[in-house]
């Protein structure tokens, strides 16, 4: 399972071809409303590159929709291997 | 002198036999890889295995079943890197008045046409949404826009197909994903087994091309819509027809 920075990458990666490379990414940052402001579309391009770079990804593979980039990173935290 | 094509990985689904086969082939001879399912193989297959060992692959799966169409398109994605184009062609056409039609068949031909569509669209476009780049293609058909006597079910779902299509386009386009139909009038394929020869014949005489449709008549239309060339065409349907619907 990625790191916590490899993670943060993939969000700085996709944040700045979704032209929002200057938004501020921190684990309470939110995705939605007053924080990234990610439209559906959007929320569904991170997640097919989260899952292309990881394998699975927590937009798919949960029950909730992550609502924070702190449960993004929670999501692949929980799935490492103890 | 124009620099050689880049070699594409296409997906297409239900491409054993019939049109699907055709547009295997006309994949396969433009130099791109090609990846198909079915729920079987055929002799055909076989043959382009031993043909085209490099740049085509069959697999056995039926895209109905949610779980065994997201495991195909994953595959490909993982053994390819990549999936460029997707022709949604698998279908099924049931036969017969929908007074007389059970459970089943009504089940059967919503779940391939339909659902299965939706399922390997899905997971391909994620695929597709990763790059930002994509083309896909759904095979409907005229009798989607026109309706034939004893094809009803068989017309609703690739009427569905068009509304798809058009959904897809408005939802993807902004992220360099084209979506087109591409609707096929009568072909001469394993599909038109439920027209006798009085009806095809009347088809035929109706027809402006005077001729029933092949396979590498409709193909060339997918190409065309899928050509990286011509990204500025989406959500449209294109009737392959002869001009019988003109």
């Amino acid at each position: 399972m990625p790191s916590a920075d490899q993670t943060l990458t993939v969000i700085t990666q996709f944040l700045a071809r979704a032209d929002k490379g200057d938004a501020e990414v921190t684990p309470a940052t939110g995705l939605y409303g007053d924080g990234l402001e990610l439209d559906s579309l959007e929320a569904a391009e991170l997640s097919a590159m989260l899952e292309d770079e990881f394998g699975t990804d927590p937009f798919s593979s949960g029950d909730e929709l992550p609502q924070t980039v702190g449960d993004i990173l929670a999501f692949y935290e929980v799935a490492a291997p103890a | 002198m124009t620099a050689p094509e880049e070699t594409r990985v296409v997906l297409v689904t239900g491409g054993s036999k019939g049109l699907g086969a055709g547009i295997v082939e006309a994949y396969l001879e433009a130099g791109h890889i090609v990846e198909t399912c079915s729920r079987s193989s055929t002799d055909l297959v076989a043959k382009l295995e031993g043909d085209f060992p490099d740049r085509f692959s069959f697999a056995a799966v039926d895209i109905s079943d949610s779980a065994a169409a997201d495991a195909w398109v994953k595959d490909v994605a993982t053994r390819r890197g990549r999936i460029d184009v997707l022709i949604n062609n698998a279908g099924t056409a049931p036969e017969g008045v929908i007074a007389l039609f059970n459970d089943a068949a009504i089940d059967q031909v919503v779940d391939l046409n339909i659902k299965g569509t939706a399922y390997v669209t899905r997971a391909a476009s994620r695929v597709m949404l990763a790059r930002r780049s994509g083309s896909i293609v759904n095979v409907s058909s005229v009798v989607g826009m026109s309706g034939y006597r004893g094809l009803s079910m068989y017309s609703a779902t690739k009427a569905a197909l068009d509304g798809m299509t058009r959904g897809l386009a408005r939802e993807l386009g902004s992220r360099g994903i084209t979506v087109n139909s591409v609707a096929p009038g009568y072909l001469r394929t394993e599909m038109s087994h439920g027209l006798d020869e009085g009806q095809l014949t009347q088809i035929t005489r109706r027809t402006p091309a005077g001729r029933l449709g092949e396979p590498a008549d409709v193909a060339r239309a997918v190409l065309f819509l899928t050509d990286p060339a011509n990204t500025y065409i989406t959500g449209q349907v294109l009737v392959v027809d002869g001009g019988l619907t003109a």
